[in-house]
């Protein structure tokens, strides 16, 4: 079935968000805001308000990291200490806690920040191509609203770009 | 005269021209500082290769003095790198927005004091070819480091810092490197086409981006102030006089930002003026990183008080005769020099009219940190020179091989943060788009005047435009 | 695994420092020191050179401290009370300490070491491995008596030209330049004793270790020996001055008690206990 993808650049926010707000009222029957994707040179405190909360698991990639981190780490740490037969002692123990919590603490670290990064590339789809509307003007200072669809509603949703004061529309169909 | 942090009616599209201008086609000047910075790296590999040959003796180490520049400067550049974490982590979680134009040099400086400060345990090693024995790889032989040494919890530290500061500084800069991709040619364009991931501005990655940025700042900043304090470690875990100290890991964090701020102020007037980035880093941004700089200051001196205080009511009479030597011994000239640059210089920050003036800044600023720079040195070597047994009390001067390879480092970090402002944009375009952004439209301008009103401001009564982004 | 060994060993592993860490305590061997006996003359650090190959390093270096000098003659002018500011006679004001290192229970420089090359051996000894070593010359700095020494040069190199090579001792090897090095106690010493032992099939008895101060001392001022042994010469001095291992304060209230050790207060613990010159006031 041959999806259409057609993307309005606006000159600023409020045109792109009264678009959406429209679309998000059913202004053309069959598309919905889950259909929109908003492109945008900066990051916008109202996208969330306008697109709806669509959530993000980075934080719980931050979690789960950070937990495997301390974990791992001071079980690394104390088997690699239990298992070094001539390690010096200075009257210490063979398990040091003090020293082991500081080095867990940084492994926590480490890994949590290596999986936060991990999930913002799986998450934010990133290290895949780009999409073919992509439109440099978007780096610049235009604001991009972008909906996939059925070929019937191609006509009705450029009116409705239009009626928003559209910079420019263009539009790709695939397979 | 100027108040506000930066003019709401910058257009978008100037940011870019502006930001990308700078990276473009550099002038004679900078080919002469990357030589010079060359050159200086030059004298570094110089000195480190006869060392290498010879041994350490050329360093002029002695004993009791088995540590002297290379430890001092270690912990100087490490406190360096504090900085950038300060300005992007920091600040970012308190919503300060004025850290939006300058934290990616500061970040970057931050990188690249951590890959300057990562060199010197290496330098200093009497047997530099050994020097992965440290990491904690699996041998057969059932051989591990030490994980009781602060030395291995540096080793640690530093790496987590340095790949999580990296990964900071990189994922803050996708959305830079997009713009760059989209507006390069030739060899920039493929660089910048990889490194920006394919990022296209979607809400989707906007969403994601915030939320990562967000973990980011909160991971780092746990581990700045633990990076420094297990470096402070490094001392206050011995049972030497004047390293066994108490006070250690937040007077070394305290250093440790201040002399990153006073190294901000620098780099913010050497890129002000020979990018002339002076829309955007304004004088109202160099006030308040000034301020700032200043309250650190007086953390440092206050903490630097309580230690003289506790060791002289403490009444450990070894860590008392240092105390004493530090005021009156040999090393009391470059002591004292220490406190007048570490806590009375400070005091011309308080002052307004000196804190807009740039090349005083300037000045002010390469002496705060030459401050601290003695900080770290009379931390490390007066405890070696006078400790517990006074028949090895010494006194020694480091030679050429230590400061060739001390000044070297200067170079070293000068050749990196060259080359970074010519390939990477050293200002955040789209976070001061936001910043922009967000002074145009939430910004209430009779608070504004309220707050910023001095005597003797014209009141401004152009109402800034709200059209068009 | 790993992971059941730890837990079921976890007490051993947080406890058996108090014992001796991962193994019982075979010796322990100590020193006794008295400095009513000691003249200063020397004796004892010359042996400790040709015994242990250490390098002579010449004027310049000596003068600039990157010498090597296991056991070291402290001297110190500087007692008023004895006559120290007595222009003609000096001497009289002066005190001799001999220094060598004082193998420390909880010794310092082993936890601070990154690589593990200074550790505590079942002798009690705190051993130097040299091919470990990587220089990073922390143990040095966390030393409080300074008793650790640096090779800042490949010494070898200059300090035994032909034919001083062939009085090289064969038993320890020649040290190159980045390693960290001290006083082991004459381990190759140790060593033979023990094998010797071993072959007569005894126990090693006292008096089968002597290190090369000890033997060179002429006024016998330095007693070494085996600390658990309870028949050993150095025994009977520790008890008879009440020093005891373990303990940070020896009670000083006994006037006739001499025995301490240096810097007991840092709660190192070291195997070396001096006798305190006694003069007339």
């Amino acid at each position: 079935m041959k999806r259409y993808y057609v993307m309005g650049l606006f000159s600023n926010f409020e045109e792109a968000f009264s678009t959406i707000s429209e679309i998000r009222q059913h202004a053309i029957p069959g598309v919905t805001v889950d259909d929109v994707t908003l492109k945008s040179p900066i990051e916008h405190p109202e996208i969330e308000e306008i697109l709806g909360d669509r959530g993000s698991p980075v934080p719980k990639f931050s979690l789960f990291g950070a937990i495997f981190g301390a974990i791992f780490g001071f079980l690394f740490l104390a088997s690699a200490q239990a298992n070094f037969l001539t390690q010096p002692q200075g009257g210490k123990a063979i398990i040091t806690l003090p020293s082991n919590i500081v080095l867990s603490y940084e492994m926590l670290i480490l890994f949590g920040v290596l999986s936060t990064v991990i999930g913002f590339m799986i998450n934010a789809r990133l290290m895949t191509k780009r999409h073919p509307l992509y439109s440099e003007k978007v780096s610049l200072d235009q604001v991009g609203v972008m909906l996939e669809l059925d070929e019937k509603n191609v006509d009705s949703l450029k009116e409705l770009f239009k009626k928003h004061k559209v910079l420019e529309i263009r539009e790709e169909v695939s397979q | 005269m100027q108040t506000k942090d930066i003019n709401e009616n910058i257009a978008w599209a100037k940011i870019n021209e502006d930001v990308l201008r700078s990276m473009e086609n550099p002038r004679m000047g900078y080919w002469v500082a990357l030589a010079a910075c060359v050159a200086m790296i030059m004298c570094a590999v110089l000195a480190e290769i006869y060392q290498y040959q010879v041994g350490m003796g050329p360093s002029g180490l002695n004993w009791p003095h088995m540590w002297d520049l290379y430890i001092a400067t270690f912990v100087f550049w490490i406190g360096m790198s504090h900085s950038g974490t300060l300005l992007s982590a920091i600040l970012h979680i308190i919503q300060a927005d004025w850290r939006k134009p300058i934290y990616r040099f500061a970040e970057a400086m931050t990188l690249f004091s951590l890959m300057t400060a990562g060199l010197f345990p290496i330098i200093h090693l009497g047997r530099v070819w050994n020097m992965y024995w440290v990491l904690p790889y699996v041998s057969d032989r059932g051989i591990w480091p030490n994980f009781r040494s602060p030395l291995v919890w540096d080793a640690f530290a530093i790496t987590t810092y340095m790949t999580s500061s990296a990964l900071f500084l990189f994922i803050g800069m996708i959305p830079d490197l997009a713009i760059c991709r989209d507006n390069a040619r030739g060899w920039r364009q493929k660089l910048y086409t990889v490194l920006s991931l394919g990022w296209q501005g979607d809400d989707r990655q906007w969403r994601h981006f915030r939320r990562i940025y967000l973990m980011m700042a909160c991971f780092l900043i746990p581990l700045a102030v633990s990076v420094h304090s297990i470096v402070s470690a490094d001392f206050a875990m011995s049972i030497m006089p004047g390293w066994h100290v108490t006070t250690f890991p937040p007077y070394f964090v305290a250093g440790a930002l201040y002399s990153g701020c006073a190294a901000i102020i620098t780099l913010f007037i050497l890129l002000r003026y020979f990018f002339r980035f002076d829309e955007y880093m304004t004088i109202p941004i160099m006030e308040k990183t000034c301020k700032l700089t200043f309250a650190i200051a007086m953390v440092w001196t206050y903490l630097n008080l309580i230690e003289f205080a506790a060791t002289w009511y403490g009444h450990d009479p070894v860590a008392k005769e240092l105390l004493i030597q530090k005021f009156i011994g040999p090393h009391a000239p470059f002591f004292w020099t220490m406190l007048f640059c570490g806590s009375v210089l400070p005091f011309t920050l308080a002052f307004e009219k000196l804190r807009r003036h740039m090349p005083t800044m300037f000045v002010v600023s390469l002496f705060l940190n030459l401050g601290m720079w003695l900080e770290r040195w009379m931390i490390v070597t007066p405890t070696l020179s006078f400790s517990h047994q006074p028949f090895a009390w010494d006194i020694m001067w480091p030679s050429m091989v230590q400061w060739a390879i001390v000044f070297g480092s200067f170079g070293w970090f000068g050749m990196l943060f060259l080359i970074f402002v010519k390939v990477f944009p050293s200002v955040s375009m789209y976070e001061v788009k936001e910043m922009v952004f967000h002074r145009r439209h939430y910004h209430s301008d009779e608070l504004e005047s309220k707050f910023h009103r001095r005597a003797g401001d014209r009141q401004s009564d152009a109402d800034p435009s709200r059209e068009g982004a | 695994m790993s992971l059941k060994n730890i837990l079921e060993n976890w007490s051993h592993y947080r406890r058996a420092h108090e014992e001796g860490g991962h193994h019982e305590y075979e010796h322990m061997w100590g020193m006794a020191i008295d400095l009513n006996k000691c003249t200063g003359c020397n004796a004892c650090s010359v042996a400790c050179y040709a015994e242990n190959n250490l390098p002579t390093v010449g004027k310049d270096r000596m003068r600039k401290g990157q010498g090597l000098h296991w056991l070291r003659m402290e001297r110190y002018w500087d007692e008023p009370d004895l006559g120290g500011d007595d222009k003609e006679y000096q001497e009289r004001g002066g005190s001799f300490l001999p220094m060598m290192c004082q193998h420390c229970n909880a010794a310092t420089c082993e936890p601070v070491c990154p690589v593990a090359a200074t550790y505590h051996t079942p002798d009690g000894l705190n051993a130097q491995v040299y091919n470990r070593c990587i220089g990073s010359r922390y143990c040095s700095n966390n030393c409080p008596y300074r008793l650790r020494y640096f090779n800042f040069y490949s010494y070898y190199e200059e300090s035994w030209p032909e034919p001083l090579n062939m009085q090289l001792n064969p038993d320890l090897s020649v040290r190159d330049k980045g390693v960290m090095e001290k006083c082991t106690f004459c381990i190759q010493r140790i060593r033979t004793g023990k094998d010797a032992a071993q072959r007569e099939g005894r126990e090693v008895k006292d008096g089968d270790v002597v290190t090369a101060c000890a033997q060179t001392c002429p006024t016998e001022a330095i007693v070494f020996g085996d600390l658990l042994d309870k028949d050993a010469q150095v025994t009977k001095l520790w008890k008879a001055q009440e020093v005891e291992l373990g303990r940070a304060k020896q009670d000083k209230s006994d006037g006739e008690l001499r025995g301490y050790r240096v810097l007991e207060g840092l709660n190192t613990d070291p195997c070396v206990m001096y006798m305190d010159r006694v003069r007339e006031a």
